[in-house]
């Protein structure tokens, strides 16, 4: 997969905008959204209000947790932890980057923000590959990893499943199972 | 990054070998000393350094992997095979003690694979060769993991050398994972850009190089 593709399904999470046209309500297949009326907020998809946005034709109200506090809070408990802390958004290094990219005007201390969740996604790539790690050295078949997000699986996935797989076989050399073709 | 109109095949790891995997191929060409147990008449000019007609019992002479595990059967005492080096006692102790250290390239390029395919010669050593194997890759999966996924736009060369053929396209797979992630981050993953080989070849227009 890449991340593009990750990118992509992170667009389809909602975000509140503030449009300055107003439009009636709009069916599409993906459901319906709202009647758009000028000054009042109203919740759409990202890849909606990015293309507004781009078109000048709303205002982005920041996402709740795209905040110093609360990324700072987040980055202290993922450093303090051994497991991985549940963060607000499962697509929280996408949103970053499309709507620190786009729409950095309205949302305050784009800069910061951007630091703070590089710095979680750094501790949060650390330990998944300790994890991936003592996992192999220790040869265990199940391993369960909690609230980690796509984008993070993403980076690791080829060489995680390769190696396993090459481990599989070199195991599987140990019993002396004969093989199909003689 | 993942789709590709040309997969290669990729190499049959454990007894297998897949027939037509390239990285196979070219492992089955190590060459490994054995001994002949019946004569093999009009063969003489197999073995170079000797003049006779027929290669008698009992010759000590070097085979590549593909022809003595064609001969190999365990009835019709054909041929016997010693095992290389790097498989042997004294190897084994130092791929436990620190299995890291060592130039695996150097010590044949197809450690794993060579490895794997020496268990077909049913040695009485046979089970610890397997287990020295695979603890030998998990103690150098670490590095291996580590330098994969941290070099980004650097020169790789001295990392990758001393890693065997296995780990190399391991590396290869981490890599190509973290260099379409920061490829993604800077922005750059739906750019165009011209193949290597257009530019290599400059197939370009003239009016195009010339200005």
């Amino acid at each position: 997969m890449d991340p593009a593709e990750v990118e992509f399904l992170a667009e389809k999470e909602m975000v509140k905008i503030i449009p300055n046209f107003s439009l009636d309500k709009i069916y599409l297949i993906g459901g319906d959204l709202g009647p758009f009326n000028p000054g009042l907020p109203v919740e759409v998809p990202v890849w909606l209000a990015l293309n507004l946005k781009q078109r000048q034709k709303c205002r982005i109200v920041p996402l709740e947790w795209m905040d110093i506090d609360r990324l700072e809070e987040i980055r202290e408990q993922e450093r303090k932890l051994d497991a991985f802390t549940p963060i607000p958004s499962p697509y929280y290094m996408e949103l970053t980057k499309l709507l620190l990219n786009h729409a950095a005007d309205n949302i305050p201390k784009a800069d910061e923000i951007r630091t703070l969740v590089k710095d979680i996604w750094d501790t949060r790539v650390a330990k998944l590959r300790l994890s991936a790690d003592s996992f192999i050295s220790q040869q265990e078949a199940h391993a369960q990893l909690d609230n980690l997000t796509l984008m993070e699986i993403n980076t690791t996935r080829s060489f995680l499943l390769d190696s396993l797989n090459y481990m599989y076989k070199l195991r599987s050399n140990l019993q002396p199972g004969r093989s199909q073709d003689y | 990054m993942d789709s590709q109109s040309y997969m290669p095949v990729p190499p049959g790891i454990g007894m297998e070998e897949n027939f037509f995997s390239l990285d196979d191929i070219l492992l089955s060409h190590e060459r490994l000393p054995c001994r002949t147990e019946s004569a093999f008449p009009r063969l003489g000019f197999l073995e170079k350094s000797s003049e006779t007609r027929d290669i008698p019992e009992g010759t000590k002479m070097e085979m590549p992997l593909w022809l003595a595990k064609g001969l190999y059967e365990r009835k019709r005492r054909v041929l016997s095979l010693e095992l290389p080096k790097v498989y042997r006692e004294g190897w084994r102790t130092v791929f436990g003690a620190d299995p890291t250290v060592v130039d695996l390239h150097k010590m044949g390029p197809y450690y794993y694979g060579l490895g794997s395919q020496m268990l077909h010669f049913d040695s009485p050593e046979n089970p610890e060769i397997a287990n020295t194997i695979l603890q030998t890759f998990i103690g150098r999966f670490r590095r291996t993991m580590d330098s994969s996924q941290n070099a980004y736009n650097e020169d790789t060369s001295a990392l990758v050398e001393r890693l065997d053929c296995l780990e190399r396209s391991l590396f290869k797979a981490g890599q190509s994972g973290l260099n379409s992630f920061q490829l993604w981050e800077k922005g750059r993953s739906s750019h165009l850009t011209a193949s290597s080989l257009v530019i290599n070849y400059r197939k370009r227009k003239i009016t195009d190089l010339q200005a």
